[in-house]
């Protein structure tokens, strides 16, 4: 694959605590083209979520880079807001915002952010609302909705901002489980509309399907990196083969 | 100890108390809005990590938490403002403004420290979440803080925030030690010319009773609005 179509480029990442006694993400280099669905899993403690939120420097990384559309974001402290709004972020516990409605949920930040009226974001979010069949919680508060139902509304809420890359840290992981699959089928419609995306999970069977790249971490690291099919039809270290054991 | 002839007395001055409550009901105002403004700055310096300035505002919340309020007030009234000559009009035609300024000042930097503590723990209260999902979208960290925490945070913290306020209301009293025409203020001025104590006070604490209570009520009617996102 040429360098140029790579969106993200990391190279060296870490991400110290304790003054090095813990490396959560220890000398990671990884590139993400365009279009690319690539799904991260691992033991609870491998480093996967950390290595997904230095992506956006929601995680200040100790040292590396992070090449985000040709710009090291990781020098770029000045403009980092402006980096973040081109990658949506959904996280394991929604947050949503409890005090605003899901409408107002989704048109804080086209309104303040890209100067988008009121109207049009409103307009905006109410489409985007009836994608994920929830146009009728347009005006309920974020406590009167399902696990499954605030999880699709971060979704949209993030989509709102027409972000280049998706982020999902472990998505589906605070859900019942009678939720997950609502969710899941999002993500699923989201991938083929060839965004690109970045999904840290522990659904293996959706991360089988949907991924175009499979990346397993352990100890901080990339242990071995491929195809779905290799991936978890031929996996090579002894570390993935005792994880998938215990997984699948 | 109360006679009806005491409150006829009494009742003779008792536009003195109309204008004690017009002095109290201004100088809390003022305070509140002072106080709270002043204590937001202060929480966000001491939550800032430009270290200097935390340090200032802990160190200044510190000094005016463990001081008494009188202290503080003569202080402000007797040394601060002792050689800046301050403009000799009379508010409502009555409040002397340069006894009335000093009162204002003292009493906003006093509540101002107590109320930096209950925002700064009121801001700290919020979920992390919620201030990396509002980033993560793109949001400043001013925007973040007006839009997403604050709202948050206030709504958290009223309950605390009456108290203060209420507390103001009261402690403003102290301010008749530097000739604020207050409440305390007229019943002082009654008993001088009516040699009647027990039927001013009442009528004080009547007074201060009235003013207290439905703030509280008040406060407690924004609660319950405000909490509706909390509730199915």
């Amino acid at each position: 694959m040429a360098t140029e179509d790579k969106l993200i480029k990391v190279s060296n990442l870490c991400k110290y605590y304790y003054n090095g006694d813990l490396k959560a993400v220890d000398d990671v280099s990884y590139s993400i083209a365009k279009g690319d669905v690539t799904v991260i899993i691992g033991p609870s403690g491998s480093g996967k979520s950390t290595f997904l939120r230095c992506l956006n420097l929601l995680e200040i990384p100790t040292s590396g880079e992070v090449i985000f559309d040709g710009t090291d974001i990781t020098k770029a402290k000045k403009n980092i807001d402006e980096h973040r709004r081109k990658m949506g972020m959904v996280f394991q516990h929604f947050n949503l915002f409890p005090h605003k409605t899901v409408l107002q949920n989704m048109t804080l930040a086209p309104m303040k952010v890209r100067k988008m009226s009121k109207e049009q974001a409103e307009a905006k979010a109410l489409q985007l609302l009836k994608r994920v069949g929830l146009e009728d919680r347009a005006n309920a508060y974020p406590i009167q909705l399902s696990g499954g139902q605030k999880q699709r509304v971060a979704i949209v809420r993030a989509l709102m901002m027409e972000p280049e890359v998706m982020l999902f840290d472990e998505p589906t992981s605070a859900l019942d489980p009678e939720m997950v699959g609502e969710v899941l089928e999002v993500i699923r419609e989201l991938a083929e509309t060839g965004m690109t995306m970045v999904i840290v999970t522990h659904e293996m069977g959706f991360a089988r399907e949907v991924a175009k790249r499979v990346v397993f971490m352990a100890d901080g690291k990339i242990v071995e990196e491929g195809t779905p099919e290799q991936i978890f039809g031929n996996p090579q270290s002894p570390r993935l083969q005792d994880f998938l054991r215990k997984v699948l | 100890m109360f006679s009806s002839a005491g409150f006829a007395k009494t009742w003779q001055y008792i536009q003195l108390f109309e204008q004690g409550l017009i002095c109290t009901l201004s100088l809390s105002a003022l305070t509140v809005l002072f106080g709270f403004i002043f204590a937001l700055i202060l929480a966000l310096m001491r939550m800032s990590k430009i270290k200097p300035l935390s340090w200032f505002a802990t160190c200044y919340v510190e000094l005016f938490r463990a001081t008494p309020m009188l202290v503080q007030l003569f202080i402000i009234y007797y040394v601060v403002f002792a050689n800046t000559s301050l403009p000799n009009f009379k508010l409502f035609g009555f409040i002397r403004f340069d006894r009335f300024l000093p009162g204002v000042v003292a009493l906003s930097m006093n509540s101002g420290a107590y109320l930096s503590e209950i925002i700064r723990a009121g801001i700290q209260s919020i979920d992390h979440g919620q201030t990396e999902a509002a980033r993560s979208l793109g949001l400043t960290s001013g925007q973040t803080l007006k839009e997403i925490i604050l709202p948050q945070a206030i709504k958290n913290i009223l309950p605390a925030i009456a108290n203060e306020f209420v507390t103001i209301i009261k402690e403003s009293s102290i301010c008749y030690t530097i000739g604020v025409q207050e409440i305390m203020y007229a019943v002082s001025a009654t008993k001088g010319a009516t040699y009647r104590i027990a039927e001013p006070l009442l009528i004080a604490t009547a007074v201060y009773f009235c003013l207290t209570f439905p703030t509280i009520k008040i406060i407690a009617y924004f609660e319950r609005r405000m909490s509706r996102g909390d509730r199915r």
